[in-house]
């Protein structure tokens, strides 16, 4: 892990408003290698915010074995997961070796950091842009009903919805290149 | 055009997405696809500020058990107010809230969340013209705010010094709950309690019965016989005189008269005109009001306005208008006597000198605008039956407004009728409850309900026009009909 992760860490283990600027670095990883395993978006959010609550419980004890502290949080992540889908008796499969048995930590971190730098660049677009991406893609609403909510033409919503995928593309490429 | 042809085709294939994520696509919308398979996992931005908001808030507090509520409760209030940013401003002093978010759109708040303790209660502005009016469009909300919080005293004291109005103060209930409650300035009313007892609901209902038995037996009717909803109190500096002067002109018979030295001036007494009931009271003699005197414009009816405007004028009466024939069918004619009350004589033209529906004796009201008073008669006192008469500029000329079994009539001011804010003595079911709904429409207290000697229990509000209105409810028959 690098020094500076390592400062951070140590930081919040001392105060633990601290852990805000914790939370800001890992908050879209946990959310994404999450969502990769819960089948809803409210599941997702109350296994996210268990494991953040988690590991703001358990900072104290952290301790620096060269493990990233992501690492650490997908391991609680999967502990919370195991957790409450024994505990609902649910047989969706959502272990972590879902689609792939042998995944190891290091490439488990790799796929969930890509989807998290994609979750990042959106926070990045243009406010029109990032507005119809979370109308169309969280909300999950027709580019009609966007159109009469963000008050604008449905050719005019679509020009945006495709700019911002055009410019999330263009980017995601430089960051992997 | 391909740049419009990708556009489309682009946001089909989204579409199949969307409803099916394995589907085939098309190979050059292929990177754009798996982009958007990857964005229907995108993190809600209201999540992501919530629960940073509640891990804070977690990190100051020693105890990691709190609940987890606040980052995604499944019922959450949405408030509209009128000036959604003085309503944030308000609840931040008032209920210690944290702004988790606001949303602007055309220089507005659209949408905003705070976090209220564990919970989360979102606002925005008021939108009437589409549909969304706030409590101030609307004349209250029917909704009530509920707070559990550890102190009830401390919050309630805490909201009331932001600028909340209080309406019941903090007392311990029946139920279990120490509480309180307030009206904060933006129409809504909040309920703030702290559980001091646990018990079941028939442990409740147990203690409601026993409550019920020990309370005295009630006075079968909640005013005297003889009154009523609305009585005129014509507060003036020489009582003795205007009890005299309603003898000699209106044939008054005095019903009542006490002195008590307490209150300004200290002479109450009660007479009867016709079928109506005035309370006068005030200074007299060696006792002097002490304070300017509340004359009051009233609407009598007489068999004959002329012999009464002369006793009037012979009384000591100013007169403002002789009597006349008026077009609506009244002869009319007004004075004002020593005391500066004025007095509408009139005599109806119809089957009875009284008109259907009127008493010998109703308050005129002149305010500048009758549309408000009208609102909060209807909102604080239960008033009905509105009838009004506009002239074709918008000015009511004359409205009647029904308060139980009386009615107020009013007419805008003009000229020389300027407005004369009246105090009345009003009597209702359940004394308290007036009470509360008047402070809630936004009159002030001047007296909180309080059991009288003379068996009514009253209190005392103020509304935002300047009339007084004693609110009553008789306890026990000590008035002789």
């Amino acid at each position: 892990m690098d020094a500076d992760e390592r400062l951070q860490i140590e930081a919040a283990q001392e105060d633990p408003a601290r852990f805000g600027e914790l939370y800001e670095q890992h908050f879209e990883r946990v959310y994404a290698f999450v969502a990769r395993r819960v089948p809803d978006r409210a599941a997702v959010e109350d296994v996210t915010a268990e494991v953040f609550h988690k590991a703001l419980a358990a900072l104290p004890g952290f301790q620096f074995l060269g493990v990233p502290f992501a690492a650490w949080l997908f391991r609680i992540a999967g502990n919370v997961i195991t957790d409450r889908f024994k505990r609902a008796g649910a047989t969706r499969e959502v272990s972590l070796a879902d689609d792939a048995p042998e995944l190891s930590v290091e490439s488990e971190a790799d796929a969930s950091d890509r989807r998290a730098d994609l979750f990042r660049l959106v926070n990045e677009l243009p406010i029109d842009q990032r507005r119809v991406i979370v109308e169309r893609f969280i909300e999950q609403r027709s580019i009609r009903e966007i159109a009469g909510r963000l008050n604008k033409t449905e050719g005019a919503v679509k020009q945006l919805q495709l700019r911002a995928l055009q410019s999330l593309r263009t980017r995601m490429e430089g960051a992997n290149a | 055009m391909p740049e419009r042809a990708l556009v489309d085709r682009l946001d089909d294939a989204i579409q199949v997405t969307l409803a099916a994520p394995e589907a085939p696509v098309d190979r050059e919308l292929e990177p754009y696809v798996i982009i958007a398979r990857a964005l229907r996992d995108l993190p809600r931005p209201s999540f992501r500020v919530r629960l940073k908001a509640d891990l804070q808030r977690r990190t100051k507090m020693t105890a990691a058990t709190e609940s987890l509520q606040a980052v995604r409760q499944t019922a959450t209030p949405r408030l509209r107010v009128k000036n959604a940013a003085a309503a944030i401003d308000f609840y931040k002093k008032a209920f210690d809230a944290r702004e988790l978010m606001r949303f602007s759109g055309h220089g507005q708040i659209a949408h905003a969340e705070l976090a209220i303790g564990n919970a989360t209660v979102m606002l925005g502005e008021e939108a009437p013209e589409y549909g969304f009016p706030g409590p101030e469009a609307l004349g209250g909300s029917p909704v009530g705010m509920h707070l559990n919080v550890d102190d009830a005293d401390v919050w309630v004291d805490r909201a009331v010094a932001a600028g909340a109005r209080l309406i019941t103060p903090v007392t311990d209930q029946f139920y279990g709950d120490r509480s309180g409650s307030v009206a904060d300035p933006f129409g809504y009313s909040w309920t703030i309690a702290t559980r001091v007892e646990e018990m079941s609901v028939a442990e409740m209902q147990k203690r409601m019965a026993a409550l019920e038995s020990e309370r005295p037996p009630r006075a079968s009717a909640f005013m005297p016989k003889g009154f009523r909803t609305v009585t005129p109190y014509l507060v003036v500096d020489d009582a003795p005189g205007l009890l005299e002067f309603t003898a000699r002109v209106f044939g008054a018979e005095e019903t009542h008269r006490s002195f008590s030295p307490g209150g300004p001036g200290g002479l109450h007494a009660e007479v009867r005109i016709g079928d109506s009931m005035l309370m006068i009271g005030g200074g007299s003699t060696g006792h002097p009001l002490g304070r300017p005197g509340m004359p009051t414009a009233l609407h009598v009816y007489v068999e004959d306005t002329d012999t009464v405007y002369q006793r009037a004028l012979a009384a000591g009466a100013a007169s403002i208008g002789p009597p006349v024939d008026q077009a609506y069918g009244d002869r009319e004619a007004g004075v004002k006597d020593p005391s500066g009350n004025v007095w509408y004589i009139a005599t109806a033209k119809g089957e009875h000198y009284i008109p259907a529906g009127l008493h010998t004796v109703n308050v005129f009201l002149q305010p500048l605008r009758a549309e408000p008073v009208i609102k909060f008669m209807e909102r604080a006192l239960g008033a009905t039956g509105v009838e009004k008469y506009v002239t074709p500029d918008g000015v009511v000329h004359h409205a009647k407004v029904t308060i139980g079994d009386s009615v107020v009539e009013m007419g805008e001011a003009h000229g020389p009728y300027q407005p004369m804010p009246t105090m009345f003595y009003l009597y209702v079911p359940d004394v308290d409850a007036s009470y509360r709904r008047a402070l809630e429409a936004g009159a002030t207290s001047f007296s909180e309900p309080g059991d009288q000697p003379y068996g009514d229990r009253t209190a005392g509000v103020e509304d935002a026009f300047g009339n007084q209105w004693y609110l009553a409810t008789q306890l026990r028959e000590t008035r002789n009909a």
